[in-house]
């Protein structure tokens, strides 16, 4: 990276509307050379696959060696392959049609309702449940990759005692011997530390267990809530409900167990439609870039402190009892009053969104200014919390009894406090000081390591039980697969240590509903509780919720707080990795290499720092810094992050881990290290010291660029209905058909075709975690990321407008568009790629020959050539994860997106046996199916009732690259805003 | 100077250049004559199963349907192998103590599966429907012969992409009433171009040749 990259200065002035002008990267905002030459190669540094030089006859002896071999291989008799039939064949089961189940995934203890694609007893694909209210029939990146974590063939395979491999028996006759030693002292010494538990089954059990063994305790440890695990109340929003909406550093659009709820809520209050044009508004303050920020119609940027700062002022302003009015802070934030008085005017219809990212007292205040704004009943209500948490059962209070030497035995239930606890509590030190340790777990992990007894857990995929959802509701898991590699259920031990065992998990669950919902008619609804995935009508009633604190005292606080900080040099900011989480899907290739939503970065984490203090300490990204905090320090490369609150220095969680498998291990640093109980999300006195290394991270934003066309078109709602939504065109409208030398197809049956709404679609990466489940896309490794070779279908394509300290953000997924006039088909010596009946462009593997020179002719850079064997051929337990609807595929072949073909077949062989048409809702598209915000429509454009036919018949429908004349067959619906007036154009003038 | 080659030379060098072209050429028929011979393709080639099955016996002289065992050709992808337990449904009761049907015996008892070896086998890249071809009108000895009157069962079309193409393009050639599809001794009647175009046109069959009909 040049100097000039590092410190770029913005281009051209954003303008309001249409003439915007969209940038990537800090690279593609300076225009660098390298960033020209990257865009002008699709496959950078590709010819240097032979290291050394090849000559001119070498080349032509391969040349025809391999036309010769190619040939020979016509030769050989296909081996013989085994048809292996049932022995008895299990009910419902016919060979060659997948089953569904209802069953539930959990996400930090709480449940999100999931439907398991099973093909003769291998679940191969996630959905989500439309029953269920965590899901609304969507399912994110981390569900969908929760099928390779199924498979991964690190999880840990063995009962180990002591690092040996040992016996499930040899483990539940220790148990038996150690419970009857607890039973005098009514199990003094004995602990158990989980992570939070929603399962009322569950914590039934835990509860016999408590009052078997009074003087035991319960612990819960998550790093991703700490604080918000341990409250007793929940707060339960009502997005749908609000029209004004203010995320105070919360993510609520990404992070958590309802992530999925509340995105499609928020998203069903701004589908702008010409009929149609209203919208919610969202303002977002943060303190580094998240998907909540980027999909706010107005977002600033403040460090931590003044952002609670501008909450004291916020509620000053909205007339919060007991607050000063008199505050300024933070200084030059003329905007505040105009926020204020927009939710005045939204009585009732407004909220404010926090999380524990801000401090207990800016908390209150946030609480003191929901109250006022009328929202607690309307738009907010507090629930006793889904996962109930133990009474004084911190891991600060497990910590000290260990300390204490008070901890004789300590049963750990999935979770990874080594890896995941403050750094302060030293947890490897005490752990070591516990006489029994037992730890049950997905991997061998580092607690794991620690422990005399490791237990492999079985995956929710493969276990019977239940869980409540953030809103309290009940469901079911249910297992598609025999626990593969042994695995038990927390479920099994609590029995084992409550001595209920001799009974299954089936049975158990069973037998708690049918203590806790007793009925005649109780077999008939658990019939139906299976089916469904759902306990209808069991969502938490609405609680009281915490007391209000005094808005008072805690403005005094924060007031007080503010005179005594020392000017910091630095602040360091936590978050969860929005793929790994804490760190426990590191082992997940596919989450991995996931291009994370605002950075892109894919294999690593980084240090991610604002450009103007990338350019105060003249750091550039990919350079390594030290950070130093509190003595402890870590080595980190840095990367420059438009958008990033100033002075401050974000680390997310997830990486750096020493024991989670082949894929995770040693991948970035842990930032758990830096991380200390007294503030565990952002901190001040932060020292970095820049050093000369370089690390090479792997970043996906300047890969398969379209040159320097404007591919987003967005206007303001204002605008939108000014124009009646003819929002102008951004890169030369093409008129509708120009002349083509290609010729014109006849489509008598289907016509294919998409649309995709960018003011829907939120850049949650869920849609291209589907597409990899659904299409069998292989994983390929850091190296290969770095050389431009990811191989997903879909990617999301990140664009700013404007101010590079806080610009806008604009996503547009992006996979082959299937041209009517498609450039890639004319050039293919092959006729590997062609064009069907209905309109979709193919790949045909088997003719493929590896020529690439439809991708080079591929305006949208769209097609992904499989250089090396990325697919893993000989892990067995990978094959079982595979669709069997679509071919792996080799080196040396391209691919892309087939509009999920075998989807289409599926519909079409249906619709045939039944002698019928394919209707307009049979065919729905991995990325589609798993869209939280339903972005994405996907239908036949010769069906009049199709949903795709609508949205492509508004106003501020447009074709990418129009003016190419390829008549691409999935266009997008124009992103619009809806900033408010007077901030629009007072930032308009400034910026 | 003398020349250096006699008067024939001009002939056997017009001779060699239209022997090679020859050569090429009858290499070229060769070839293709290679890969598409039974030898390659395996036609008539009836594998080692672990039981000698016979269609002859239970298709052409008992007369049970193709359905009984393949119960799954007219839903799914799959025509269906009979589990074990559908062997043993008759002979549990007939030739119980046939050494030939030990296997299918130890089969049941142990719970462990035959492994019979496939006669017709696709490419992986291919993916074939049985259940919307036995609904538009195509009977299964159409592609998989005269099974009633075989012995082994063997496989009887090369599975070449023009093979499937051949019918693709022209499905009233071999479309047969839906009602004749598991009738094993059906014969075409002498006007089949009558009869399949008005198939064809009755049951709404697509002359389906694009790539995507079998490949994705």
């Amino acid at each position: 990276m040049t100097a000039a990259e590092a410190h770029p200065a913005p281009r051209r002035p954003p303008t309001s509307m249409h003439g915007r002008d969209n940038w990537t990267s800090l690279a593609d905002l300076a225009r660098s050379p390298e960033f020209r030459d990257r865009i002008e190669r699709e496959f950078p540094r590709h010819a240097a696959l032979w290291e050394s030089g090849l000559d001119r006859r070498r080349f032509l002896e391969l040349a025809a060696a391999s036309l010769a071999l190619g040939g020979l291989s016509a030769c050989v008799q296909q081996p013989p392959e085994p048809i292996v039939p049932y022995v008895i064949q299990p009910e419902l089961v016919t060979p060659g049609i997948p089953l569904y189940f209802a069953t539930t995934l959990l996400r930090d203890g709480l449940g999100i309702g999931a439907i398991a694609e099973s093909h003769e007893g291998r679940p191969t694909k996630i959905e989500g449940n439309p029953n269920h209210p965590a899901s609304l029939g969507a399912a994110d990146a981390i569900m969908q990759a929760e099928i390779l974590t199924l498979y991964d063939p690190d999880r840990a395979a063995t009962v180990l005692r002591e690092g040996r491999i040992a016996a499930w028996a040899d483990f539940t006759a220790w148990l038996h011997g150690e419970s009857a030693a607890w039973r005098p002292s009514a199990g003094r010494g004995l602990r158990l530390l989980t992570g939070p538990i929603s399962s009322p089954s569950l914590l039934a059990l835990i509860a016999r267990w408590l009052e078997q063994f009074p003087a035991a305790r319960w612990h819960v440890h998550s790093p991703l809530r700490p604080a918000a695990a341990l409250e007793p109340f929940a707060p339960l929003y009502h997005v749908e409900r609000a029209e004004r909406i203010v995320a105070l550093d919360c993510d609520f659009l990404l992070n958590g167990p309802a992530s999925l709820a509340h995105a499609r809520r928020f998203i069903d209050g701004r589908r702008v439609r010409a009929d149609r044009p209203r919208m919610n508004r969202l303002y977002a303050l943060e303190s580094r870039p998240t998907l909540t920020g980027a999909n706010a119609d107005q977002h600033w940027t403040l460090p931590p402190p003044a952002l609670e700062l501008a909450v004291a002022r916020l509620a000053a302003l909205v007339g919060v009892p007991g607050a000063a009015p008199a505050l300024d802070w933070p200084a030059g934030a003329d905007w505040l009053p105009i926020v204020a008085r927009d939710l005045l005017d939204h009585p009732a219809r407004s909220l404010i969104v926090a999380d524990e990212r801000l401090s207990p007292e800016a908390r209150a205040l946030c609480n003191a200014i929901n109250q006022r704004l009328g929202a607690a009943g309307a738009t907010l209500d507090w629930i006793p919390n889904p996962a109930p948490p133990p009474e004084d059962g911190s891991l600060a209070a497990l910590a000290e009894a260990m300390r204490a030497g008070e901890v004789d035995t300590l049963f750990i239930l999935d979770c990874n406090p080594v890896h995941t606890s403050p750094a302060d509590f030293n947890f490897a030190d005490l752990l070591r000081r516990v006489r029994r340790r037992v730890c049950l777990g997905l991997y061998h992990d580092e607690t794991a390591a620690l422990c005399h007894w490791h237990i492999p857990r079985a995956h929710e995929l493969e276990s019977w039980g239940d869980a409540r959802a953030f809103d309290g509701t009940i469901s079911t898991i249910q297992p598609l697969i025999a626990p593969l590699y042994g695995g038990r259920t927390p479920l099994e031990l609590l029995a084992l240590m409550t001595g209920e065992n001799g009974m299954s998990d089936y049975d158990r669950v069973r037998a708690h509903w049918a203590a806790a919902a007793p009925g005649a008619d109780f077999d008939a609804r658990w019939r139906r509780w299976l089916h469904d995935g759902v306990f209808e009508g069991t969502a938490l009633p609405a609680a009281a919720g915490p007391a209000p604190a005094d808005p008072a005292a805690a403005l005094a606080a924060l007031d007080r707080r503010r005179a005594d900080a020392v000017p910091a040099r630095l602040h360091l900011l936590f978050e969860p990795d929005p793929a790994l989480l804490d760190g426990r899907y590191a082992n997940n290739g596919w989450l991995m290499e996931l291009p994370r939503p605002i950075t892109k970065l894919t294999w690593d984490n980084a240090a991610l720092i604002a450009p103007a203090t990338a350019r105060r300490l003249g750091l550039a990204s990919r350079q390594v810094v030290e950070l130093t905090l509190r003595g402890r320090s870590l080595r980190v490369p840095v990367w420059i992050v438009p958008g990033h609150a100033a002075d401050c220095v974000t680390l997310p969680f997830g990486f750096g881990r020493e024991r989670a498998g082949r894929v995770g291990d040693g991948v970035g640093v842990d930032a758990y290290r830096l991380r200390f109980a007294d503030t565990p999300w952002w901190t001040a006195g932060l020292e970095l010291t820049p050093t000369n290394e370089r690390y090479p991270l792997a970043c996906t934003q300047d890969h398969f660029r379209m040159h320097e066309r404007a591919p987003v078109r967005e206007a303001t709602l204002a605008e939108f209905i000014q124009t009646r939504g003819e929002i102008a065109p951004g890169h030369g409208d093409p008129p509708a058909q120009e002349p083509s030398l290609l010729p014109e197809f006849p489509y008598d049956g289907c016509k294919w075709g998409m649309a995709i709404d960018l003011t829907a679609c939120i850049g949650c990466n869920a849609c291209v975690a589907a597409c990899q489940a659904e299409n069998n896309i292989p994983v390929v490794g850091r190296e290969q990321v770095a050389l431009g070779r990811e191989m997903h279908w879909l990617r999301i394509d990140r664009y700013y407008t404007g101010d590079l300290h806080q610009p806008d953000t604009a996503f547009q997924p992006l996979a082959c568009v299937h041209c009517e006039h498609a450039p890639c088909e004319v050039v293919c010596p092959v006729a590997a790629t062609v064009h069907d009946a209905e309109g979709l462009n193919l790949m045909v593997y088997n003719r493929c020959i590896g020529t690439r020179y439809c991708s080079n002719n591929c305006p949208y850079k769209v097609r992904r050539f499989n250089f090396l064997q990325y697919t893993d051929r000989v892990t067995e337990s990978l094959k079982l994860m595979r669709n069997p609807e679509v071919t792996v595929r080799n080196r040396g072949v391209m691919e892309k997106c087939t509009y999920c073909i075998q989807r289409i077949s599926r519909a079409r062989h249906a619709a045939l046996r039944e002698g019928r048409a394919i209707g307009a809702d049979d065919v729905h598209t991995a990325c589609q199916a798993a869209c939280p915000t339903r972005a994405i429509t996907f239908g036949d454009l010769n069906h009049p009732g199709a949903e795709v036919n609508q949205w492509k018949a508004e106003p501020h429908n447009y074709d990418l690259l129009g003016d190419l004349n390829t008549r691409p067959r999935t266009s997008y619906l124009a992103r619009i805003r809806n900033p408010h007036d007077e901030l629009d154009a007072d930032r308009s003038q400034s910026g | 100077m003398p020349q250096l080659f006699p008067p024939v030379a001009n002939v056997l060098a017009r001779w060699s250049l239209a022997a090679l072209l020859v050569f090429l050429g009858a290499g070229a028929w060769a070839w293709t004559a290679f890969t598409r011979s039974d030898y390659l393709t395996r036609v008539n080639h009836a594998p080692a199963q672990p039981v000698p099955f016979s269609h002859q016996h239970h298709v052409g002289r008992i007369g049970i349907d193709c359905r009984y065992c393949h119960a799954s050709v007219a839903d799914s992808a799959f025509a269906g192998l009979p589990p074990t337990h559908t062997c043993m449904s008759c002979h549990s009761q007939l030739w119980r103590d046939a050494p030939m049907l030990d296997p299918v015996r130890r089969s049941l008892a142990a719970g462990v599966p035959l492994r019979w070896i496939r006669v017709y086998d696709l490419p992986d890249f291919v993916y074939f429907d049985h259940s919307v071809h036995v609904r538009q009108g195509i009977g299964c000895t159409t592609c998989h012969g005269p099974v009633g009157e075989m012995p082994l069962t063997r496989k009887v079309a090369d599975l070449s992409m023009r093979w499937c193409l051949n019918c693709h393009a022209k499905p009233e050639r071999y479309v047969r009433p839906r009602e004749e599809v598991f009738n094993p001794d059906y014969t075409p009647p002498a006007d089949q171009q009558a009869l399949g175009a008005r198939l064809v046109r009755e049951y709404g069959i697509q002359r389906r040749i694009d790539c995507s009909t079998c490949h994705r």
